[in-house]
């Protein structure tokens, strides 16, 4: 009994120290994505300075990654970030919402 | 004309001139009124002033922040919904509750905060 607790945390601890580096590279490839496809609009810094476009910096990473979704289906309809969303990946979307989520927000509010 | 319609009148042409003065004030800013638009956030605090609060039908997922989004974003999102451009059953349900001068004032409230506490 006593093994089977030890061996359930060695791979709760081994999955955590695994997902840390893959959240990382999420980050870094978000950023390179982010310049190539969002920044114009959202700015690199993820506060767009035209009231148009929504700030994006420190918003919820799962509220960003189902709005790339839902544009990306067409679930919700953007002419503009139709075209935007339709040659994303899963993982660029994963990985674009990760990197905005983890800038700093204009303000620095939790709601 | 009487004094009572005259006063009526003068009143009537206030009415509409105040708040096109208040318009023209702001230049490009949403019309919203902040002040106004704080007596009615108790609809919206529900969901988006409680951190980390997440959706619960049809999809789960946060809660999005928006104090401190732009008022114009917050405001378009808003006729959005009430439209039935945009697809949320909570949001949509409450946005067709509120009327264009409500949601141009909850645009400047959530805008404001924001900006307010950046400030300071």
């Amino acid at each position: 009994m006593m093994n089977v607790r030890i061996l359930i945390s060695i791979a709760v601890l081994a999955a955590a120290v695994a997902s840390l580096p893959a959240q990382a590279a999420d980050v870094a490839a978000g950023a390179a994505k982010v310049k190539e496809v969002c920044a114009a609009c959202h700015g690199q810094d993820g506060n767009s300075a035209n009231a148009d476009y929504p700030r994006l910096a420190g918003q919820h990473r799962d509220y960003l990654a189902k709005a790339l979704r839902d544009y990306k289906s067409g679930a919700r309809k953007n002419a503009i970030m139709g075209g935007m969303t339709a040659a994303l990946t899963r993982d660029d979307i994963d990985s674009v919402a990760a990197y905005y989520a983890s800038l700093p927000p204009v303000v620095n509010s939790r709601y | 004309m009487n004094p009572k319609t005259l006063r009526t009148s003068v009143v009537a042409a206030f009415c509409v001139a105040a708040p096109m003065a208040a318009f023209a004030a702001d230049g490009a800013a949403p019309a919203g009124n902040a002040a106004e638009g704080a007596q009615k956030v108790q609809m919206c605090q529900g969901c988006h002033g409680i951190p980390g609060w997440r959706t619960a039908f049809p999809e789960v997922y946060s809660v999005p922040k928006i104090a401190g989004q732009h008022a114009a974003y917050l405001e378009k999102a808003l006729h959005e919904y009430k439209d039935g451009e945009r697809s949320h059953p909570s949001m949509r349900a409450i946005a067709a509750s509120l009327s264009d001068r409500d949601i141009a004032n909850l645009a400047a409230y959530y805008g404001q905060t924001g900006l307010a506490a950046t400030v300071r």
